[in-house]
């Protein structure tokens, strides 16, 4: 029974031992929810361990510009303008054995993008539209919308086969099938939302004909028909003259075609005269 | 000119007249040949999405396209040498044209790989080797001329279908785009009608072989004329041995010293010759440079290459340089080696903007010069069977060369090893071209001279039988 106790007393001792030299962060804010500036500091407490200097992760990667190797339990990081590049997780390190750390959120309102302002597509081929997201934290829920009159009806996937939208929380993909010239052209909207708000984009979407490109087609194969028939008539019309020409300078011998052959008999005949 | 086979062809070529007509016509000709899979690339990443499959996948279209285009040179060599350029041309256009508007309805990857790969890689063979046939058929005193002019086809045709299959792309997609595409290469059958086989009944302007025999015009006639029948005779020996193998490819080219001194040589520098092209957008990426300026980069490369080929052409066609054009070609090939050498000494945009002009001006040289002084080594008779066998032969070091390098960048995770790997694959056959070559030429000096010995006996021996029938017939008609 005494044994129990002093066995009981040493670990409570122990226990409270670690917890009252174990390393505590306090981080100021705890969160940053939707703000433009943010001055975020850690200040480590209760800790005997030696600090050998501190730095500073944006979503594992470390900033090279916050390493420092100054010993104080305390760093500061300032985020001058936050946009959705960068929000994410902060994490503050402290430079001990073994190392400590506490991560602050950034979170900002879903930066929602598309891949392509201007889609087109194939009469009864399909038509796809992305759009993607960055920032922190992705969208949970994305919705299409498409335009009509001003009114913006949602497409709601698997009504039909029409629709499909295939999302993940950076991306995602609206495929239209069977594109028809009169109901699919317009606007589309992508709004993707998270747990602070939403955001969205449009894509315009183009239907083209199934015979737009047939017309320059044909337009090129014609002139190129017209090209060659001239080109073959100029030849056999040149033809005969050509023979006759070759006819007349193989009569001479050593002269090398008609015009010098009369410039010399010219000449012989003005010389023997 | 050179001492090389270059006057057994029988005929005068016109070097000028209708001859630029063909220039002009083998300009298109070699141009689609060169810049048409080149510029197929801009459509590989919509293709790539549109059938789910591997960038390396669609890759292959164009390597296919390349592989069928070198391969397809015996092929295209025996079909000239049979029926001559301006069919075989037509043929070509036709099938690049076909094998497109097919690849526009494609369903499947493996439609493209045989629409575009081997046939369209096919059609564009029949287009590359009659062009540079024809073009020593009607071009002897003015060929290198020629030849650049026809070989900067390929620059200015790559500028031109570049940004054109953009616009294409952004407003038909590529099915469209390929369809259109089909129609403007049915332009080789122009090209192709332009080529009009060369007179071969103009008469021979060369000077009699007697000059100094006599100095009547009717006796230089009739002493020339058993020299003259003589040389008909070797001709006609010779052209019966050869008729029958010339009808499809001629093997004998495998004696020829200059030729395999050319074949041994390119193989080597092809390996090195187009890897930097590919690379020297990803080069530029890589040192920090963004990527509207390192795609200007090619740019420039390619409008320098575009002046250079004709200047090229220019200059090989001055009487400094002619008769030992070799020597400018292995000048070339080893600048090529030294520019690429010295490249991961550029540093920042501007050093690479200069190695991007002085790469353009040796790429550009060799390009112009490769195809003549192949034709000035075989002959235009031979050039043809010559042009097709090069070909299938450099097939291998032109595919395998640009994957190598990458593979080199892969391992090394550097540029700079490419650079010196391609710059030495360029300096080594260009010291070899220079020291062979000073040996064919002498080689085919001492040939001249003897051969020049025996004609002058041969003429000796004419004029001295044609003397004494004269004081016999003399002695007759006095007796």
């Amino acid at each position: 029974m005494k044994l129990l106790w002093a066995v009981s007393a040493l670990l409570l001792c122990c226990w409270r031992a670690d917890a009252s030299t174990a390393p505590n962060i306090i981080t100021d804010p705890v969160e940053v929810i939707n703000q433009t500036t943010a001055i975020l500091s850690c200040n480590l407490t209760e800790s005997s361990l030696p600090i050998k200097g501190s730095q500073w992760l944006h979503n594992g990667k470390v900033i090279e510009s916050s390493k420092s190797t100054d010993s104080a339990p305390f760093t500061v990081l300032r985020l001058d303008k936050i946009t959705y590049s960068s929000s994410g997780q902060y994490e503050c390190v402290f430079l001990t054995e073994p190392e400590v750390k506490q991560t602050i959120e950034v979170k900002t309102l879903p930066h929602v993008a598309a891949y392509k302002h201007s889609e087109h597509g194939n009469e009864k081929d399909k038509g796809v539209m992305v759009c993607v997201s960055h920032g922190y934290p992705l969208p949970t829920d994305w919705t299409w919308f498409k335009e009509e009159d001003g009114a913006s009806t949602p497409i709601i996937n698997g009504t039909s086969d029409k629709y499909e939208i295939k999302s993940t929380p950076n991306k995602t993909i609206l495929t239209i099938n069977d594109l028809s010239i009169e109901n699919d052209i317009g606007d589309y909207m992508c709004s993707g939302t998270n747990e602070l708000g939403t955001a969205s984009d449009k894509i315009h979407l183009r239907v083209r004909s199934r015979l737009a490109a047939l017309w320059p087609f044909l337009g090129i194969v014609a002139e190129v028909i017209i090209l060659v028939t001239i080109i073959f008539i100029y030849e056999k019309r040149r033809k005969p003259d050509e023979v006759n020409d070759d006819d007349d300078s193989g009569s001479a011998p050593l002269k090398s075609n008609s015009n010098a052959n009369h410039k010399d008999k010219n000449v012989r005949q003005r010389n023997s005269n | 000119m050179s001492p090389a086979a270059a006057t057994n062809l029988g005929y005068t070529p016109p070097d000028g007249g209708w001859g630029w007509a063909v220039v002009f016509a083998s300009f298109i000709s070699i141009g689609f040949s060169y810049a048409f899979p080149k510029s197929l690339t801009i459509y590989f990443k919509e293709i790539q999405e549109y059938f789910s499959v591997s960038y390396s996948q669609i890759a292959w279209v164009s390597s296919v396209m390349l592989a069928s285009m070198y391969a397809g040179g015996p092929v295209s060599s025996i079909l000239v040498n049979r029926y001559g350029s301006r069919p075989v041309v037509m043929v070509g256009g036709v099938m690049v044209s076909a094998a497109m508007v097919l690849a526009s309805f494609g369903t499947t990857i493996v439609h493209l790989y045989l629409c575009i790969g081997v046939i369209g890689g096919l059609g564009l063979a029949f287009n590359l080797q009659p062009a540079l046939t024809i073009i020593g058929t009607y071009f002897q005193v003015k060929r290198p001329l020629a030849n650049g002019l026809a070989m900067a086809g390929s620059p200015v045709l790559l500028f031109t279908l570049a940004p054109l299959n953009q616009f294409l792309f952004d407003s038909f997609g590529w099915r469209g785009s390929f369809l259109i595409l089909g129609s403007i290469v049915l332009n080789c059958c122009v090209a192709g009608s332009l080529m009009r086989p060369v007179n071969k009944h103009a008469p021979k302007t060369a000077p009699s072989k007697c000059n100094g025999a006599a100095t009547e015009e009717a006796a230089a006639a009739e002493a020339s004329a058993p020299s003259d029948n003589l040389l008909t005779e070797e001709n006609q020996k010779e052209s019966k041995g050869q008729s029958c193998v010339q009808r499809f490819i001629d093997p004998t080219l495998f004696r020829h010293r200059g030729f395999l001194i050319y074949l041994i040589g390119n193989v080597v520098m092809f390996f090195g010759f187009f890897a930097p092209v590919v690379f020297l957008a990803p080069y530029a990426k890589h040192l920090g440079i963004d990527e509207y300026s390192a795609a200007f980069l090619l740019s420039i490369f390619a409008l320098v290459d575009m002046f250079v080929r004709p200047a090229t052409g220019l200059i090989g066609n001055t009487k400094w340089i002619r008769p030992r054009i070799q020597y400018f070609f292995s000048f070339a090939v080893s600048y090529n080696g030294v520019c690429h050498l010295l490249c991961p000494l550029a540093s920042g945009y501007w050093g690479l903007v200069a190695y991007a002009v002085f790469f353009g001006v040796a790429f550009g040289m060799v390009c112009a010069l490769l195809f003549e002084v192949l034709m000035d080594l075989v002959g235009a008779h031979r050039f043809s069977s010559a042009v097709g066998l090069v070909t299938i032969i450099e097939c291998a070091p032109v595919l395998l060369g640009p994957p190598m390098s990458g593979a080199l960048v892969d391992i090394f995770g550097e540029y700079k090893y490419l650079y010196y790997a391609c710059g030495v694959l360029m300096l080594v056959p260009g010291i070899f071209f220079f020291i062979m070559n000073y040996y064919n030429y002498k080689k085919l000096d001492e040939e001249q001279r003897q051969r020049e010995a025996v004609d002058m006996r041969t003429c000796e021996e004419a004029v001295q039988l044609k003397m004494s029938q004269d004081d016999k017939t003399a002695h007759e008609t006095d007796g």
